[in-house]
């Protein structure tokens, strides 16, 4: 439910984009020799935060174009858009806000607590 | 209760009669009448019997938060659970009460009420988990489902809505004082405003109430006009009314359902109902307030109603519902209805205040004096009594005395809370407030303002410097307005949530929660069991799980928690309001996407052909294909695949292929990039030739086959599985932009420009010469995987030789709209050598008795190219290409991983199954190791038995082996593994 600003089109609805999983994860160069743990973890492994993230999007339903963005994924703000080429932002130049909305105990979710 | 209309009122239209049917009988209301208004008007206040209990139940409020008078509208495909209080008549109007057999006035489920002791907190989970089991299955749950619940659904739904999205930086909810007075501050502004209300008029509190003497020393009314014809005039401002904001989602996102048919009956085929997603920059909250109840034995009596309802009938349907109500209340939010009977020269009938007479407000006071309503102060209403309807109450006075009064209304007010679904919904914070007994928002999650009562703002005092301060980050002008009020009073409140009844009995009911018919004492019972979390004990009792939510309610269910837990408020915390705010249609979240609208039917331009040929078809992804074709009705499925593969074997047939994904691949670079994309070695390939290739994910699992054609090393067309071709163009482009941008490559769809026709068997080089007579379809000329491109009759056509029957074959691309004329032709010419078309249903017998794969049937995302027995296919010289790694993983390379095997009945007669489980033993004992399945299987005429394709662990060195295969009917039966080729193993059919 958001409104995504696409860095070739401009802001557009999230329904238009298809979201990619983790930015900046290098392929690793196919002529090199590498072993199985480096490359399964290409394959297999990305980090899955609370909080700022460097993400791929593509506009899908739009120029189809691939680009990055950070969004914190606990507000589900997406707080700035790059092109591919662009260098990343750094993290520090966004604060995250709200590490457990409305409150909630920083492990697992749930309500105020009553104390017995 | 005896209504009375009251002379001119601005809204109802007194000369306008308006008939409509309430359970058969005809009544007459008037134009801008709510049901609940009208049914009054008539003298009606039994409108429903309630959830559990069956109890009779009337009109409690005049508004959104009503419980209890929910009916079912049967002239509007019998919508149920329709608020009375809110929905306008129209002429010729059908409605039913609710939850009621045989009548409304003599209901048999009542009896319920005399069970009521079993009917307790927790009934449910009591009786599905405790050792009645066996009770609730013969007796609870046929009883519960004849006589618990609300309305009916609706049989014959075709109600319409639509979707509308709007981006704006400013949405104000709530179009009363507060919303009116935000939005005139955005008037000219440079700020795009949504300003929405959920009546038909704005105005709110100021038609609502005579709590506002002078605007601006102007009347309110007057005020009102003026400011509304400001505000429509500010072109950057839109109104929606009539529409309901339910929904407050993160990055001030909202949703909100607007009725298009207010006052009158839906009209068949337009839209309904409108949802609004509306996504804005801040969101103003100035959706007021709601009065709460107070709980004492029968609160729930007919007759009974809130005292700003019954206040609001009079200010805005010019109605008052009772000559003399009575009204107990523990706060100052009653006194304006005070001020409202005497203005309309009534008088209440008594004042009960639960509060000392110091504490009642002077003004009040005199009011009360020097009409000479009899007052009582100090006191409470221990119960109301009466057959079907309030008849009289019991009061306790200062001095404990018991007093019984004779009425027919009764107008309870409990205090008010700020309406803070929304803002929670946003994830706000709340806190409670000890002095207004109140939760009052605190802390904002999103960019979000709350004004006036929503904020929790009970006086008006603040009004001007509130808003200026609140809208300090917007470029808009200082508000400066002048308020005066009728009863110039500060809000004031005692705490009081419920009196308890003067006998104990097990069938007195106070109740907690009126629409599920929650008491006081299921509360206190829900605690002592141990159920004290408030969240626990909302679903133990179902405390304000309603379609009201519990709105005048649950804030009195965490009063009497706090009591009973000798704690706060705050300390109790509260449920969480979820979205949405009042119920909302399924048609209207589905708007248009619903019926012809659901999922888009793809079909190929033959189509129609398909149509008058006897074609069945089968949904492959949103394409409608051919699945079989009947020649007569008589013809069953298994008859037509086996007619349309012999013919195939022993003619020639036609395949509509024109639902094959085509994509073009063009650049400097394409070459370079084909040889990234698939397993194969494009670069010492033929131009003019074309091959099968495999694309892998990076994981190494086969994700999408095709053929390959290289026009030259800088321009290819691929072809990809039907449902896949979305998939590979997008992974295409997604490499060519993320990992190979120097790469200069372009790539685009072409699959639905050109119709594609597989034509195969022994004699369609005899057909492809007559219908093409100036091409040369010789072996050497045309031989095996390659393509031309020639022009037939001015029209250009791609001719590949391929085939995915086994046979002689041929793929001839043509563009679409030239496709249906060829087609014809083909159809003629080949009618003397039996050409006949067939579906996707013989294809797949063809392909499968060939041992060719279908991405998806006999793959599922676990198998590798090297599983499939085709290494071959893997192009091991080049450097790189999507998924190699992964191709030597420890994993991939395990001996006994799931490989493509071919399976045949020992005993040919033997039938097979798919998705059968390939096993060692003969008898199925438990536990029983499963080699692999089998993915696809048919009967071959050619063959005269049935056959398979399957995945089974080390499958490849099983060759040769016996096996058996799992049955549906837990058996067995004895298999041969063979090698996936059962037809034409060298291939001589195929390239002769
Ligand atoms: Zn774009």
């Amino acid at each position: 439910m958001l409104i995504i600003n696409c860095p070739y089109c401009g802001p557009r609805d999230q329904s238009e984009f298809s979201n990619g999983g983790e930015a900046h994860v290098k392929r690793p160069d196919g002529s090199k020799e590498i072993g199985d743990r480096e490359w399964g973890e290409y394959v297999f492994i990305r980090a899955n935060p609370k909080g700022l993230f460097y993400e791929r999007w593509v506009h899908t339903h739009g120029c189809r174009k691939w680009f990055n963005c950070v969004r914190d994924t606990s507000t589900d703000e997406i707080l700035v858009t790059y092109k591919l080429d662009e260098k990343k932002p750094n993290l520090n130049n966004f604060k995250s806000v709200v590490k457990t909305p409305s409150g909630e105990p920083e492990v697992g979710s749930g309500n105020f607590t009553v104390e017995k | 209760m005896k209504s009375i209309n009251l002379k001119e009122n601005q809204f109802i239209q007194f000369h306008q009669k308006i008939s409509f049917k309430f359970d058969g009988v005809k009544y007459f209301g008037y134009k801008g009448d709510t049901i609940a208004s009208a049914l009054l008007r008539n003298n009606i206040n039994l409108v429903g019997r309630s959830f559990k209990y069956h109890r009779p139940r009337g009109i409690y409020t005049c508004g959104i938060e009503e419980p209890n008078a929910l009916v079912q509208i049967i002239s509007e495909y019998s919508e149920p659970n329709t608020r009375a209080t809110i929905k306008k008549i129209y002429e010729g109007m059908e409605i039913e009460s609710q939850n009621r057999w045989p009548s409304l006035e003599n209901d048999f489920g009542s009896i319920n009420n005399l069970f009521s002791p079993i009917f307790t907190a927790g009934f449910y989970y009591k009786t599905f988990m405790g050792p009645h089991k066996k009770f609730w299955k013969n007796l609870y749950e046929p009883l519960i489902r004849r006589a618990a619940g609300l309305g009916k659904p609706p049989k014959d739904f075709k109600g319409i809505s639509n979707h509308i999205h709007h981006n704006v930086d400013v949405t104000i909810i709530g179009g009363g004082l507060n919303g009116l007075l935000a939005a005139k501050s955005f008037i000219n502004s440079n700020y795009d405003v949504l300003l929405i209300d959920f009546e038909e008029q704005l105005g709110g509190i100021i038609n609502n109430s005579n709590k506002i003497s002078l605007i601006d020393n102007k009347e309110p009314k007057d005020w009102l006009k003026e400011t509304i014809q400001e505000i429509e005039g500010s072109k950057n401002i839109k109104i929606l009314k009539n529409t309901l904001v339910t929904t407050y989602n993160y990055i001030n996102h909202l949703i909100a359902i607007e009725d298009r048919f207010v006052g009158s009956k839906p009209i068949e085929g337009k839209v309904n109902s409108t949802l609004h997603k509306i996504r804005t920059g801040h969101t103003i909250l100035c959706n007021g307030h709601i009065e709460r109840f107070l709980s004492f034995q029968n609160n729930d009596l007919p007759g009974i109603m809130l005292s700003s309802s019954f206040e609001k009938y009079m200010c805005r349907y010019g109605l008052a519902p009772s000559k003399e109500p009575v009204i107990f209340s523990n706060n100052s939010n009653s006194n304006s209805l005070v001020y409202s009977l005497i203005k309309a020269g009534l008088k209440p009938k008594a004042y009960i205040d639960s509060r000392s007479g110091e504490e009642i407000e002077p003004n009040l006071f005199e009011l009360i004096r020097k009409n000479d309503v009899p007052l009582y102060t100090n006191s409470q209403i221990k119960g109301a009594f009466g057959n079907k309807k309030i008849e009289k109450i019991l009061v306790e006075d200062s001095s404990g005395a018991l007093n019984e009064i004779k009425c027919d209304c009764l107008c309870l007010s409990g205090g008010i809370n700020p309406d803070v679904h929304l803002f929670t919904q946003s994830k706000g914070l709340l806190d409670w407030d000890e002095k207004d007994l109140t939760y009052k928002p605190s802390k904002p999650f999103q960019p979000t303002i709350t004004l006036g009562s929503a904020s929790g703002q009970f006086n008006f005092d603040n009004l001007n410097s509130d808003i200026n301060e609140k809208f300090k980050t917007f470029k808009v002008k200082k508000l400066d307005v002048k308020l005066e009020l009728n009863t110039n009073t500060k809000y004031n409140i005692e705490k009081l949530w419920e009196v308890s009844p003067q006998k104990k009995s097990l069938w007195a009911k106070s109740f907690i929660d009126l629409q599920n018919d929650v008491t006081t004492k299921d509360i206190r019972q829900a605690i002592t069991e141990g159920f004290d979390r408030i969240e626990h004990l909302k679903r133990y009792t179902t405390n304000s799980m309603g379609t009201d939510q519990g709105k005048i309610s649950s804030i009195n269910a965490l009063g009497i928690v706090s009591d009973l837990l000798d704690k706060k408020v705050n300390e109790v915390g509260t449920t969480i309001y979820r979205p949405p705010y009042a119920p909302l249609s399924f048609s209207a979240i589905a708007g248009r996407n619903c019926y012809e609208f659901y999922d888009p039917e793809r079909k190929s331009p033959i189509h129609s052909w398909h149509l008058k040929n006897g074609a069945i078809f089968e949904d492959v992804g949103q394409w409608k294909r051919p699945w079989y074709f009947q020649i007569n009705k008589d013809e069953s499925m298994h008859d037509a695949v086996q007619r349309e593969s012999k013919n195939v074997r022993e003619n020639a047939g036609i395949l509509d292929g024109s639902t094959l994904g085509k994509i073009e691949i063009k650049g400097e670079d394409a070459l370079e990039f084909m040889n990234l994309i698939y397993t194969n070695s494009f670069t010492k390939m033929k131009q003019g030739s074309a091959r099968y290739a495999l694309m892998l994910g990076e994981d190494g699992m086969v994700k999408d086959d095709g053929i390959i054609c290289k026009i030259s090393d800088q321009h290819f067309i691929a072809t990809t599985t039907t449902g896949g071709a979305a998939t590979v163009l997008g992974c295409m482009e997604e490499y060519a932009q993320t990992e190979w941008p120097n790469l200069k490559v372009f790539m685009n769809s072409i699959t639905e420009q050109y119709a594609t026709f597989n034509i195969s068997g022994p004699k369609t080089r005899e057909i492809m010469k007559k219908a093409f007579p100036n091409i040369n379809f010789s072996n050497e000329w045309f031989p095996f995987m390659t393509f031309q491109f020639h022009e037939f009759n001015g029209v250009p056509i791609r001719i590949l030789r391929a085939s995915f029957t086994g046979e002689l074959g041929y793929e001839i691309y043509i563009p679409s709209n030239s496709a249906p004329k060829i087609w014809d032709n083909i159809q003629s010419v080949g009618k003397e050598f039996g050409l006949a078309p067939y579906g996707t249903e013989a294809m797949h017998l063809l392909r499968a008795e060939k041992g060719y794969i279908i991405v998806g049937q006999d793959t599922d995302g676990s198998i590798t190219p090297i599983d499939l027995g085709l290494s071959w296919m893997i192009g091991k010289s080049k450097k790189d290409f999507l998924g190699k790694r992964s191709l030597t993983r420890s994993d991939t390379i395990r001996e006994d991983r799931k490989q493509l095997v071919g399976i045949i009945p020992s005993n040919k007669a033997d039938k097979l199954e798919e998705g059968q489980h390939i096993i060692l033993d003969k008898e199925i004992k438990s536990p029983v190791p499963m080699l692999g399945h089998i993915t696809s299987c048919y009967y071959s005429s050619t063959l005269g038995h049935d056959f398979a394709l399957a995945v089974i662990k080390n499958g490849h060195s099983m060759i040769g082996t016996k096996a058996y295969a799992s049955t549906s009917s837990m058996s067995t039966t004895g298999v041969d593994i063979v090698k996936p080729v059962f037809y034409d193993e060298d291939n001589k059919r195929l390239i002769s």
